[in-house]
């Protein structure tokens, strides 16, 4: 069971983005394609996020996932132990992963209460036969390959798609006011990650060897310089303008913080002004991504 | 002639996992006359394209020889598992694989273990061919590919099945207007979700039943648009494409809402 304290709180957030050959270049013994190389730099501003996490010692982690879609609404894993074996369904030949993980059932139907409160059209998961989306099981690895802290994973309703980009953000944001007052009325000590990458613009075709980084580059400059111009924003503390150059740059880069967990984690996190701590920036298939601190007990 | 029965159906899981719901299990219903049909036609193998299995750096195409499993909808879990077990044409399979190069397309095989197998397959195969009895050519939505490529792709799957001397159903898997509910709504009393889907739906299926291809040609990219049809209805570019564009009509088996959206199941005449 997860600790409690009087009155929760998030006490951080992460940018943790989930390209599976993060995964696949690590080579943990739960994924069964082996890589030679790829991605450290990537891999290593993850060690460095591991080691925030860790000394954080936070109750539960909450992700929000582009790769979990759901039509009608919002929802919550709800079941207390998941497994199973993910493979993922673009990238099956470097994602086959065996999985277990512990839901925090209870703060999972704190959220979706609080959810309906705001308005927000909420479900919880019951099925123990649920196949864990490999965007979930990729962040989570990557910031806590132990998979001792119970979860809560929420899904990406594709409302940002479905209507326009400003209509469903705006739904992200009441998701993610209910959110921080669920994990404030259980008296959770919680970190969030928004599964996200930055410049989503990506190559059509894979190498021979997936883990050639003679490949590896950005898709394009202009998508380069819109991840390095947000980058720097939110490394200022520039909270305000990164939001108001949101839906440009989700725009002109395809940015994949269209699916909402960005705007989730931020809203959780009451905004905050204070300046990111950058783990490290690199690309996957040409597309961008960055893996990021707010530290709320530290500000 | 290669192709001895084409169908469009939905690949919504509402009629298979919720068929006690009236609405959709008119549905249901349709999609088994429709499975009658297709195993009448006797054929050697179907070529299947759905929507749901999404792709975005190759074409990918299934070649595992059996895949088998229980399927969780990532929406509807609230109503159960989809089962499944399908046997796959693997030479016929492989022998897209190797020929989409002709058309610009690359290709991919995939054959893993746990690879997981969409709504809108399982529910199809589950319908049309119970049991997996016969042989399937499972093919992806590669989203960077429109209608005019995926028609090649249907093309050039039935020639090859031609080639290979089988007799093919061809099953294009997706709904006609794509646009839903977002809301809890009374099942028991689901409706397209707005009277213009209902209309172009309705447009879509007369020129169908009418056989007019040409009409059909003309009123889809606007379908796609106004009508919200799904993926573009790409779905269907697949079964005109092995079809060469050729039918006489259709039968409507079925049509109805699906959570708003567009549910038709479709057999073509041919």
């Amino acid at each position: 069971m997860p600790r409690t304290q009087k009155k929760g709180a998030i006490v951080a957030g992460f940018l943790a983005p989930h390209p599976p050959h993060l995964v696949y270049g690590e080579n943990p013994p739960q994924n069964e394609p082996r890589s030679q190389c790829g991605w450290e730099q990537l891999r290593w501003a993850y060690e460095r996020a591991r080691k925030s996490l860790d000394a954080l010692k936070p109750d539960v982690l909450l992700v929000h996932s582009p790769h979990w879609i759901t039509q009608q609404g919002h929802h919550f894993l709800g079941v207390p132990q998941l497994s199973g074996k993910s493979v993922d369904p673009i990238f099956p030949n470097i994602f086959r992963y065996t999985f277990a993980l512990n839901v925090d059932v209870a703060l999972a139907e704190a959220c979706c209460a609080e959810g309906a409160r705001q308005g927000l059209y909420t479900k919880l998961m019951r099925n123990p036969h649920f196949r864990v989306d490999y965007g979930t099981i990729t962040t989570l690895h990557m910031i806590r390959p132990q998979w001792d802290i119970p979860v809560v994973g929420l899904s990406a309703n594709n409302s940002p798609y479905y209507l326009s980009t400003e209509e469903g953000l705006q739904e992200m944001d009441r998701l993610g006011q209910a959110t921080r007052a669920a994990i404030e009325k259980l008296g959770r000590r919680a970190v969030l990650l928004a599964s996200n990458t930055l410049c989503h613009w990506h190559f059509h075709e894979e190498p021979a060897l997936p883990e050639d980084m003679s490949q590896e580059h950005p898709h394009s400059l202009s998508g380069y310089q819109w991840d390095m111009r947000i980058i720097d924003l939110l490394r200022q503390g520039n909270t305000k303008e990164v939001f108001r150059l949101l839906p440009q740059f989700i725009d002109e880069a395809f940015a994949e913080v269209k699916s909402g967990a960005f705007t989730w984690m931020f809203a959780a996190m009451g905004y905050p002004e204070i300046p990111a701590e950058l783990h490290g920036y690199g690309t996957v298939i040409g597309t961008g991504n960055a893996v990021m601190e707010w530290n709320l007990e530290g500000a | 002639m290669a192709v001895v029965s084409a169908f469009l159906v939905p690949g919504s899981p509402l009629p298979y996992v919720k068929r006690d719901n009236p609405p959709w299990g008119k549905i249901a219903t349709g999609l088994e006359r429709a499975g009658a049909a297709l195993v009448r036609s006797e054929p050697d193998v179907i070529l299947l394209y759905s929507t749901q299995w999404i792709a975005v750096l190759d074409q990918l195409w299934q070649t595992r020889p059996r895949v088998s499993g229980l399927h969780v909808d990532e929406n509807w879990h609230e109503y159960g598992e989809l089962p499944y077990a399908l046997k796959i044409d693997t030479r016929l399979a492989k022998a897209c694989v190797s020929a989409t190069g002709t058309i610009g397309v690359k290709s991919k095989a995939v054959n893993y273990d746990g690879f997981p197998i969409d709504t809108g397959t399982i529910v199809a195969a589950n319908f049309l061919n119970p049991g997996g009895k016969i042989p399937m050519v499972l093919a992806s939505n590669n989203l960077y590919h429109d209608f005019a490529l995926t028609e090649k792709l249907g093309r050039l799957a039935a020639r090859l099945a031609r080639k290979q001397k089988k007799r093919v159903a061809v099953v294009g898997v997706g709904n006609f207007s794509g646009a839903f509910f977002r809301h809890e709504i009374d099942i028991a009393k689901d409706k397209i979700v707005a009277p213009k889907y209902d209309r172009w739906n309705k447009k879509i299926l007369a020129l169908l039943q009418a056989g007019d291809g040409k009409g059909l040609s003309a009123a889809l990219p606007e379908f796609a648009t106004k009508g919200k049809a799904d993926m573009g209805f790409k779905h269907g570019a697949w079964v005109l494409g092995a079809l060469g564009g050729k039918f006489t009509g259709a039968q409507v088996h079925a049509y109805g809402p699906l959570y708003g959206s567009g549910g038709a199941v479709v057999e073509f005449d041919l």
